[in-house]
């Protein structure tokens, strides 16, 4: 057995290491956003986000692919949330827990790690070919809502998994039915697990490049999506494309569409994060 | 003897194959406290959980023989048993109120199956009636988790009274409870048990003798024997329940 001065040691240098590890992380996304900043503040204006795209670096903005990132996300979420919480609930407070529920977690856990240009792929083959939706802002989504699909139904699983048994049992005792325990007591509280899956899921899908581009949708859009058949772009293509550009100034105006990006996506966290704090409130927890 | 509100004939429950109890027979009168006592792991819970068909919620749990609340059969098949569970409360082992308020937690039993009356007299009465009320009457809007242990346990009773029910089944419902909490308790199914029927579980041998008029004594999943409980710990016909009442065993 080790000395005690020797366990202290061997204590104190874990949690030294895991202090490095975590500032370390901290420090390289500080670096990365004052970087980003530095070259893009100076670009955003109200001119940037009410412009389209422009071959000048000055007149480009930032329009099309605020409002198609705004399509494209509102109808992912419509999506994918009902489905993957409802599937969730079904799994864990109806299904039998035998061999078919293990093989739908393992094909759950293994579809979540799915590299998403591969649901690129099923998405121009289904939506985009046989559905014959083209390369419409009701593509972009149901692609991306199959991407999430799987990270919404663990993360939901997990939160009412974590619902305490004796809840459930209280509920059943006082001669309610499945349904109204569900609705009245699991989905309360597991609600900002929920939340906070659906949230994580979501902003996935913000950032997602690759499927969306391999549906076809455009890089250059000079109009805003009308309808959910419209042709789009996102704001991570458009990133993209400007920053694939040789012109020095249009790496700087992409650095000012990234600020917009974290800027949605930091709206959407903190909305999120009001109304767990507002309900979690209401259901006196 | 009166006529039986609750009563097994041979039955038997198992989990995943495994017998819990084996061939269980006995009648619970109407009114009055009956005791289900047994050394730990002797199936008492099973066999409580038999009579409001709780065991329905565990996986793998089958069963077999008959159940019968007044004379009907509890796990016929035309029977739902959210039918038998409305009146047949139950208290837990662990107090286990909603995170919701006070009020809500009592409200919520007769509220999803209908009451057509006054909730808010109900959920008073109903308090009353669990000797919580003059404790919670300024605060009902309060989340029932910040209560104290006992007046949880209190809250769940009164949460199973709101529904009126005939029967109260407690699962050794002092378990968690210090000696105050737990006399509360025991003087509350004194009142209570001039109008319901209850069946509880106990691992305490004292609380099954003050409080009880009959006594199950199970061992191994069998029912060594049942009668008035003061029989029972004076002069039990078996030397299995001699040597566990008096504390040489279990």
């Amino acid at each position: 057995m080790k000395s005690l001065a020797g366990r202290r040691r061997l204590a104190s240098a874990f949690r030294y290491a895991c202090a490095l590890v975590t500032w370390g992380g901290v420090l390289l996304l500080g670096l990365l956003l004052y970087h980003v900043s530095r070259q893009g503040v100076a670009w955003l204006d109200l001119q940037f986000l009410q412009s389209f795209p422009s071959r000048f670096p000055d007149r480009a903005g930032i329009k099309s692919a605020l409002w198609g990132t705004c399509w494209v996300i509102s109808f992912t979420a419509v999506f994918s949330v009902p489905l993957g919480v409802a599937s969730a609930i079904y799994l864990e407070e109806y299904a039998r827990k035998g061999r078919l529920s293990r093989w739908i977690e393992i094909n759950l856990s293994n579809l979540s790690g799915v590299p998403s240009i591969v649901f690129g792929i099923l998405g121009l083959v289904i939506f985009v070919r046989a559905m014959a939706l083209e390369r419409s802002v009701l593509a972009g989504s149901l692609t991306l809502a199959l991407l999430i699909l799987p990270v919404i139904v663990i993360a939901s699983r997990e939160a009412i998994r974590a619902v305490p048994q004796s809840i459930r049992h209280a509920s059943y005792a006082l001669g309610a039915t499945r349904w109204q325990t569900v609705r009245h007591h699991v989905l309360p509280s597991a609600f900002p697990g929920i939340l906070t899956g659906v949230i994580l899921a979501v902003s996935r899908a913000i950032g997602e490049t690759a499927p969306l581009i391999m549906i076809g949708a455009l890089t250059y859009v000079a109009f805003v999506p009308e309808n959910p058949l419209s042709p789009f772009t996102t704001l991570p293509i458009q990133i993209f494309n400007w920053s694939s550009r040789p012109q020095q100034e249009f790496h700087h105006v992409a650095a000012a569409g990234i600020i917009v990006l974290l800027v949605v996506l930091l709206l959407m966290n903190a909305t999120a994060i009001y109304i767990r704090h507002r309900l979690g409130r209401n259901t006196g927890r | 003897m009166k006529e039986p509100i609750l009563q097994t004939i041979d039955l038997s429950i198992s989990y995943g194959g495994i017998p819990a109890i084996r061939n269980v027979s006995l009648s619970i009168e109407e009114r009055g406290i009956t005791a289900i006592i047994g050394p730990s792991g002797c199936g008492k819970s099973t066999l409580l959980r038999a009579f409001n068909r709780m065991n329905d919620l565990i996986e793998g749990a089958s069963h077999e023989g008959r159940v019968l609340y007044r004379g009907l059969d509890v796990y016929a098949p035309d029977v739902d048993p959210a039918d038998v569970r409305r009146r047949a409360g139950m208290v837990f082992q662990k107090p286990n109120p909603f995170p919701k308020s006070i009020y809500k937690n009592v409200a919520w039993g007769p509220s999803i199956n209908g009451y057509p009356g006054n909730l808010d007299e109900r959920v008073e009465r109903s308090l009353r009636q669990a000797a919580l009320w003059e404790e919670v009457r300024d605060r009902m809007d309060e989340s029932a988790i910040n209560l104290s242990g006992g007046q949880q346990q209190r809250l769940c009773i009164a949460r199973a009274l709101a529904m009126e029910p005939e029967v109260i089944l407690m699962d050794e419902p002092c378990s968690a409870l210090d000696p105050v909490s737990t006399a509360r308790i025991e003087d509350l199914m004194f009142e209570l048990k001039e109008r319901y029927s209850i069946v509880i579980v106990t691992h305490n041998m004292q609380q099954a003798s003050r409080v009880s008029q009959h006594t199950a004594f199970l061992e191994n999943g069998k029912l060594v024997e049942f009668g008035e409980t003061q029989t029972i710990f004076t002069r039990p016909l078996e030397r299995r329940t001699e040597e566990y009442v008096t504390g040489r065993f279990g």
